[in-house]
């Protein structure tokens, strides 16, 4: 009987594990802040570790990574950040409330109001004032516009803050690209319209439809996957001469917010892809193509042309196409600003002044030592560990000449497209508070990417040719500078915060789901006209008026705020 | 077989004494922390159910949020697109529920009909290999398979059928066959060892006797295998009209696009969209309540049903 017994509480203790370790984990994954003497072998100092979840793609450095520990033993801390991977941001995020636990550290891209709205956030106001490189990081009216309605402020926006001289060179917002290859082929045509753009397209894919290794050349793609819907339609917005403001365009006169879904400059482009679709110049996988799909196709080199913005493929396509040589054969992007007619002024690159209150980094409740990841942020933006973020450690990833100029050799360059490479040395926290423009120092940038001479040397061939070739030294030269219309710019930063909480809200997600079904049916109809007065019929039973409402009243108080920081 | 009417009395229950507590005491226990689990496990989570009659906000919690009746019901079912989810969940359900069965029953009995034992064990241990593939993995497979230049897209090039290849994911029309499809070639392998292990415990000498009188294969098959397992089909086929809308999340989610959103999007999907991703907390709920009691509903229906025909049945 004794032994029975035994043997039953053994299979019961057996049984039971998994529930117990699980309710362990659980408990172990909110330890926050651990400290752990990872200083090691000297073990002089103690090294805090932060969690951070980021909602956007991203690559992972490796734990051991080596600018990550020369930051932490400089610093006291560092962060294991974690990415969005195969959902969307308001998934990812949702599901983190649902289950009431978060990482110290969050960025919760649109979603992050959700965050605040369910007190999973922690007020910054106390931290902002005792830091002095995170107060002067935003100014007065940049602060003043990430108050959330307790007045507080919880989150830091962490882009588009341009210290000194602005030195961007590259377009991070939308373009059309177009591969080198392409334009050379066509000895650098002047390319202003859309139908110049998809007529030398299919001219150069007539006379070549393969690469060099015999694959076929995609003329156009379109990458239409949840939240990355912008690439199919935030295009004609811009293709009429308006700056990106999301959802909506601004009437500059009037300052009223229109709806541009429905208008026939809109029609005019769907129609334009309808036919490209129908003479095999679209991609016909573009409307079913995920984002790891349409990336890799875009790194293989083979897709000759598409509408997308900068930050959402450069980084990762860039690289990949130069460590496989594809840059001999000129399949690197150039953007081009185009419009509907010649008569139009494109606004693809316009300057921002405001940022994206909508999103930013902040510190969960979680989070035991907030004061901790305050002071490393902080430290973040020290102009030295801002070096060893951007640029890496001086004699290894960059040297600097007589003049005090940073520059890189090209093997140099060559290592920091390497993916491993990347993951084993560099570690630019890239999500976290960062600074564009020029540095403390006053000679160099704040970024490899900007420094113009370090930048031009750094171009592949193929893309100094074509820079040469339209007498541009940036990729912004190649589209032009613009001003802000008005103080609102860019509407999306506010538009994106919206929830099903309003009727503006329900009739926006509504919209949302319209367009991804109806955009794509458009793209790809046999009867373009029949299928557009479907579309509008379904749009107009969303009520979009509700949506068109509340923009307004954001781009009201958008303006009325700002005027008190005028003059 | 004619069970009588069970008027009998029922023989006399046996009194509880504190001796057989003492003696049982070992399987008490263990029944205890059984029971423990459950309670635990499967019914305190559903006060969360009270959810769907609040406003709940996270921030003022489950004791905070403000009660607002059925609201959120109100909004389900006047929302188009939820009838819609409802359609889906529903047809990809039956369709699954039914393609599934057949084909692990017809896969069973194939097997069985291999003479060759190691043939046998070879073929029943490949197939059920997919079953522990994650649906990510699945989904990749398709992805790459019938992709422009996947391999499927190259034979029909090859022999002429079309004339450029097809992209199977745009397609609204085949999106439903498509789910079904990659469920049997996931799961046949699998539900079919159960199969397999009636027909096993089915009597030889009933195949002997068939064989005697005469029955070929194809008759052995028919009167002596299928009629076998009948009660491990009935068993089975009640225990998935529960499931019937637990119709999937990741396939759909995962093989999911824009253009097919209208006939791919479940009850599950749905609730990510709405609820989980707008915040709406109590809409999913709502969402998922409606979910359970439907197929409550269906499982006392079809039982009922068993009963009525005197198969195999749950209670």
């Amino acid at each position: 009987m004794k032994r029975k017994l035994t043997v039953m509480a053994l299979v019961f203790a057996m049984l039971l594990a998994p529930v117990l370790s699980a309710c362990n984990n659980g408990g172990g994954g909110k330890e926050s802040g651990s400290k752990s003497n990872s200083a090691g072998k000297d073990g002089k100092q103690e090294i805090t570790e932060f969690t951070a979840f980021l909602a956007v793609p991203g690559s992972e450095v490796n734990d051991d990574n080596e600018v990550k520990q020369i930051i932490a033993e400089k610093t006291g801390y560092k962060i294991k950040e974690t990415w969005l991977t195969g959902q969307t941001e308001t998934e990812a995020i949702g599901t983190m409330i649902a289950g009431d636990e978060y990482p110290d550290i969050i960025d919760g891209g649109v979603a992050t109001k959700n965050l605040y709205e369910a007190g999973a956030l922690v007020p910054l106001d106390d931290y902002i004032e005792k830091y002095p490189n995170i107060k002067n990081f935003l100014n007065e009216e940049q602060w003043d516009s990430l108050r959330q309605d307790d007045g507080k402020i919880y989150w830091i926006q962490q882009f588009g803050n341009i210290k000194g001289e602005d030195k961007t060179t590259t377009q991070t917002m939308g373009a059309f690209w177009i591969q080198a290859r392409v334009l050379e082929w066509a000895d650098y045509p002047e390319i202003v319209t859309l139908d110049q753009y998809f007529q030398l397209l299919e001219d150069y894919n007539k006379a070549n439809p393969t690469m060099e290794d015999g694959t076929k050349n995609i003329p156009y793609t379109i990458l239409c996957e949840g939240t990355k819907f912008f690439c199919l339609t935030g295009a004609p917005l811009e293709l009429a001469g308006y700056p990106n403001e999301g959802s909506v365009y601004v009437d500059e006169e009037t300052l009223k917010a229109v709806d541009y879904n429905t208008t026939d400059m809109t029609k005019r482009y769907y129609k334009k892809l309808n036919d490209g679709y129908k003479s095999g110049l679209v991609d016909p996988e573009s409307f079913t193509q995920t984002y790891d799909e349409y990336i890799a196709k875009l790194s293989s080199g083979r897709v000759l042309g598409m509408h997308d913005q900068g930050w959402n493929f450069s980084n990762s396509v860039n690289a990949a196409l130069t460590q496989a040589g594809l840059d001999k054969q000129g399949c690197d992007y150039i953007p081009i600003g185009l419009v509907f007619d010649e008569d139009i002024h494109n606004r693809w690159f316009t300057r921002q002044y405001t940022i994206n209150t909508a999103s930013g980094i902040g510190i969960t409740k979680d989070c035991k030592d907030p004061d901790g990841v305050m002071k490393f942020m902080n430290d973040l933006l020290d102009q030295e560990i801002h070096d060893l973020r951007f640029w890496g450690v001086k004699g290894v990833d960059y040297d600097v000449n007589e003049k005090g100029e940073y520059f890189r050799t090209k093997e140099q360059r060559f290592e920091s497209t390497n993916t491993s490479y990347r993951a084993t040395h560099l570690c630019p926290y890239s999500w976290m508070p960062q600074y564009e423009g020029t540095s403390d120092d006053g000679i160099n940038a704040n970024k490899p990417s900007d420094q113009p001479g370090e930048f031009y040397d750094g171009l592949n061939d193929d893309i100094k040719r074509a820079f040469d070739a339209y007498g541009a030294k940036t990729y912004i030269d190649l589209l032009g500078v613009n001003e802000p219309a008005g103080p609102w710019y860019p509407l999306w930063t506010y538009s994106n915060a919206i929830t099903t909480s309003t009727p503006g809200g329900i009739a926006f997600t509504k919209m949302d789901e319209v367009f991804h079904e109806y955009m794509p049916k458009v793209c790809i109809a046999d009867d373009f006209e029949a299928m557009w007065d479907e579309f509008l019929k379904t749009y107009e039973e969303c009520n979009p008026q509700d949506f068109l409402d509340e923009i307004q009243a954001i781009l009201d108080k958008r303006i009325e705020d700002h005027k008190q920081y005028e003059n | 077989m004619a069970i009588a009417k069970a008027e009998k009395p029922l023989p006399k229950k046996k009194k509880i004494t504190a001796k057989t507590l003492k003696s049982q005491r070992a399987l008490l226990i263990a029944a205890a922390i059984f029971v423990i689990y459950g309670i635990v496990f499967y019914y305190v989570p559903l006060v969360g159910w009270l959810m769907a009659f609040q406003d709940y906000s996270p921030r003022l919690g489950f004791l905070g949020s403000e009660f607002i009746g059925i609201d959120k019901f109100k909004f389900l079912f006047s929302d188009k697109t939820f009838l819609r989810v409802i359609r889906n969940t529903l047809a990809m359900g039956v369709l699954n529920l039914v393609t599934s069965t057949f084909m692990a029953i017809l896969f069973a009995i194939l097997l069985n009909e291999v003479r060759n034992t190691r043939a046998k064990k070879v073929v029943q241990t490949v197939s059920y290999l997919p079953h522990f593939l994650s649906w990510i993995i699945v989904t990749g497979i398709l992805h790459d398979v019938l992709a422009s230049g996947g391999i499927v897209n190259e034979l029909l090039l090859k022999f002429g059928w079309v004339d450029k290849p097809v992209n199977f994911f745009a397609k609204p029309e085949w999106f439903w066959g498509l789910v079904a499809f990659s469920n049997v070639w996931k799961e046949t392998g699998w539900n079919a060892i159960i199969y397999l292990a009636a027909i096993t415990s089915i009597d030889p000498s009933l195949y002997e006797a068939a064989a005697i009188d005469g029955a070929g294969r194809w008759q052995r098959i028919k009167n002596v295998t299928l009629p076998g397992i009948r009660p491990t089909i009935m068993i089975l086929l009640l225990l998935s009209i529960g499931n019937v809308l637990n119709a999937g999340f990741e396939v759909q989610y995962l093989l999911g696009n824009g253009l097919v959103q209208s006939v791919s999007q479940t009850i599950d999907i749905y609730v990510l969209r709405w609820g989980i991703s707008q915040n709406d907390y109590s809409l999913g709920t709502a969402a998922g309540l409606f979910k359970s009691f439907v197929s409550i509903v269906l499982i006392v229906i079809v039982n009922q049903l068993a009963r009525h025909y005197g198969e195999e049945r749950l209670y």
